[in-house]
């Protein structure tokens, strides 16, 4: 039970077309027998992991055996020994399942007098014998990957990658696809790899948990030790209903300040809200600007149309601030507006002005109950301060919850809480990454 | 990419027969396509054939009955529609990811690409007799006993003519990226091959075209076909055998490489 069945060694993978390292050095072992599972956020770099482990593509640097055999070595033997259920469906909609797995019975040799027994047995594993006979594109999402996975088991293979398996489907059917992965692993000693960004999901399945970002590997354990390793406890606070949003990122900024305190998170809002918190982020150096200077910045500014408009011309974030901002502020700004100059004003902005001086606005808006999340040594000794610091703040506190971490908090511990979108900086960085290793070569 | 000692593998005849197959089975299933290739057939050889009647074709100073020279110009006009297209369902495939489980399964690149081509190639015969045997129920090509040879030499003509083809579908949809180009193909390539082919007029009295027909290389296809099924030919039957075996390999060859170097992923 010991062997590995899978070696990874310095895996590297440039995708040359947009300079993109998308697999930047890991090394990794799976045992035989085991659920491996790759976590992490999209982009992380799984599927290019599991396409270079199933020799989908080659690598730029380091080896990968898988059974043994080298996938750069004997591609073959490799193909021969795993099976594979891709991210995207990959089933040919316009043949019956049972004519899929066939075509794939074929494709991988089985001799003849095996084939329908085994197309048999392995439909019956998924639970769709009644419906060999379907074409497959009338089945259900979960049909069809249940069907996938029946495929990749077809030649009996000693591996098993599923990238994604359950992604889009509903509660059930991804429930009864975890007790088929578990029935294979348990039953048929199959060898899985499974890669997902459900924290529940690997939690349930697997014996152990490889954390992926940015194609780094930044943890590896099994579910029990990686939840140890954020020793200490999580203190989520709810806010009560905040008026002056700048307040958050300020208070988050304070609270980094305590020395026990290891991690703060943000959640719990709307994206539109988050995106504007992070923005307001203060920086680390300079947290004692006082609240004062900018609330009298910022008067002065909403009292000059022709300085509101050059602010919302040029800077996203004022017209996201204006459009968050609350309807008497709004009320307040709309009615500096004159007719004239209203035609320059960006359409987003003109649109919610007209609807206001026009009476016609609602209030839509919610309330503002932001949550944050801060893990900490000992949560009993570090709530008193916390709390210290965000009365004298003068915010109210609406919910207090300590609890011990879940697989969950220890994703956002190793990832951070950000929302992860290509920006531009983050391809700035890698391709920074990329020259900084031609020249090192 | 790992295929890079694609030649030295086996052929897995069972897998090249298996994808082969399922072209077939595509093809059949496909009632609405099975039926408008049979109305547009017949639509092409009555429109064309009797629309237009005032022209006497003139091939290698022989006059020709206008009808049986459009139903042997369109039985091998239809190999470069079905040829092209056909070719094109590997796009087909990448866009629906079968292409992947193609790809990840142990048979050399080389494997898949025959059984597609051998697939795409037998569907185009079977238009190709579709059409010969609505031209001759409707009297076309004449009633004459030499006829049952003539079809049966068409047909190792049309595979040869589709060879070529099917290679060039397979080498522009293993480089599109996505189905906007198809409109770029129609206008650009098959439409030019298919008007200067001529299949609609007799080369012979093509006058200024002449030079850009003899390019063409579906213009050699198309006048083997005549020489087939007509007996006359503009061309010598050896030049017309000659350029469609040089067209069929390169193509071929290119299809393949292109085939060999597709990342799927």
């Amino acid at each position: 039970m010991t062997e590995n069945i899978v070696e990874v060694r310095n895996l590297t993978k440039i995708y040359e077309q947009g300079n993109v390292l998308a697999v930047d050095n890991i090394s990794f072992d799976i045992k035989k027998g085991e659920i491996f599972a790759l976590l992490g956020p999209n982009g992380a770099g799984k599927t290019t992991t599991i396409s270079i482990l199933s020799t989908l593509l080659n690598p730029t640097k380091g080896e990968a055996m898988v059974n043994l055999y080298n996938v750069k070595v004997s591609p073959d033997q490799v193909r021969k020994s795993i099976g594979i259920v891709f991210q995207e469906p990959s089933l040919d909609n316009e043949m019956k399942g049972r004519e899929n797995l066939e075509l794939h019975a074929i494709l991988y040799r089985m001799p003849k007098g095996q084939r329908k027994e085994r197309i048999n047995e392995v439909l019956k594993l998924v639970d769709l014998e009644d419906k060999a006979e379907t074409y497959v594109k009338n089945y259900s999402g979960g049909m069809k990957r249940r069907l996938e996975i029946a495929r990749g088991l077809l030649h009996r293979p000693r591996m098993l990658f599923l990238d994604e398996p359950t992604l889009g489907l509903d509660p059930q059917t991804r429930r009864k696809i975890w007790d088929k992965i578990k029935e294979l692993n348990n039953d048929l000693e199959v060898t899985i790899l499974i890669t997902t960004h459900y924290m529940d999901e690997a939690d349930e399945l697997a014996d152990r948990i490889c954390i992926m970002d940015h194609g780094k590997i930044i943890a590896l354990d099994t579910s029990e030790n990686l939840k140890k390793q954020i020793s200490g406890d999580i203190i989520d606070i709810q806010f009560e209903k905040v008026e002056d949003r700048m307040k958050i990122p300020r208070i988050i900024s304070l609270l980094k300040e305590i020395p026990s305190i290891k991690n703060i998170s943000l959640e719990g809002t709307t994206k539109n809200q988050r995106e504007l918190l992070m923005n307001l982020n203060l920086p680390k150096g300079m947290p004692n600007i006082s609240p004062e200077m900018i609330k009298t910045q910022i008067n002065q500014m909403i009292s000059d149309p022709n300085r509101l408009l050059i602010a919302f011309k040029r800077f996203p974030m004022a017209s996201q601030m204006f459009l968050n901002a609350p309807i008497d502020m709004k009320k307040r700004i709309s009615n500096l507006f004159t007719d004239d100059l209203l035609k320059e004003l960006p359409d987003e902005i003109k649109q919610e002005i007209v609807k206001i001086k026009s009476g016609n606005y609602i209030e839509e808006e919610k309330d503002f109950e932001p949550t944050i999340s801060i893990s900490c040594e000992s949560g009993g000794s570090c709530l008193p301060e916390i709390i210290q610091a965000i009365n004298n703040d003068g915010l109210k506190i609406k919910d207090v919850n300590m609890h011990a971490p879940k697989l969950e908090d220890v994703f956002l511990h190793f990832v951070g809480g950000d929302i992860r979108e290509e920006s531009s900086d983050r391809v700035k960085s890698i391709k920074k990454r990329i020259q900084m290793r031609q020249l090192t070569r | 990419m790992s295929d890079l000692n694609v030649l030295d593998m086996k052929l897995n005849y069972g897998a090249v027969w298996v994808l082969a197959r399922r072209e077939l089975l595509e093809f059949w299933r496909n009632k609405t396509r099975l039926i408008s290739s049979l109305v547009q057939g017949i639509l092409f050889l009555v429109v064309f054939s009797n629309g237009f009647g005032f022209i006497a074709p003139i091939i290698g100073g022989v006059q020709v009955d206008q009808r049986a020279f459009t139903a042997s110009g369109i039985s091998a006009i239809i190999i470069l529609f079905t040829g092209i297209f056909g070719g094109m369902g590997v796009m087909r495939d990448k866009m629906f990811g079968f292409m992947k489980e193609l790809i990840v399964a142990p048979v050399s690149r080389r494997t898949l690409m025959i059984g597609k081509t051998l697939g795409v190639g037998l569907q185009t015969l079977i238009q190709v007799c579709i059409i010969v045997f609505l031209s001759l129920a409707l009297g076309y090509l004449g009633f004459d006993l030499s006829l049952i040879w003539r079809i049966l030499l068409i047909l190792p003509v049309a595979l040869l003519a589709s060879i070529g083809i099917v290679g060039m579908g397979l080498t522009i949809s293993t480089r599109m990226r996505d189905f906007q180009s198809f409109g770029l193909i129609q206008t650009f390539i098959v439409m030019p091959m298919f008007m200067l082919s001529g299949a609609f007029f007799s080369f012979d009295t093509a006058g200024i075209l002449q030079p850009v027909m003899l390019i063409n290389p579906f213009t050699y296809s198309v006048d083997l076909f005549r020489a087939v099924l007509l007996g006359v030919s503009s061309f010598h039957v050896w030049l017309d055998l000659l350029v469609m075996s040089i067209f069929g390999i390169v193509l071929i060859l290119l299809g393949a490489r292109s085939f060999s170097k597709m990342e799927v992923s």
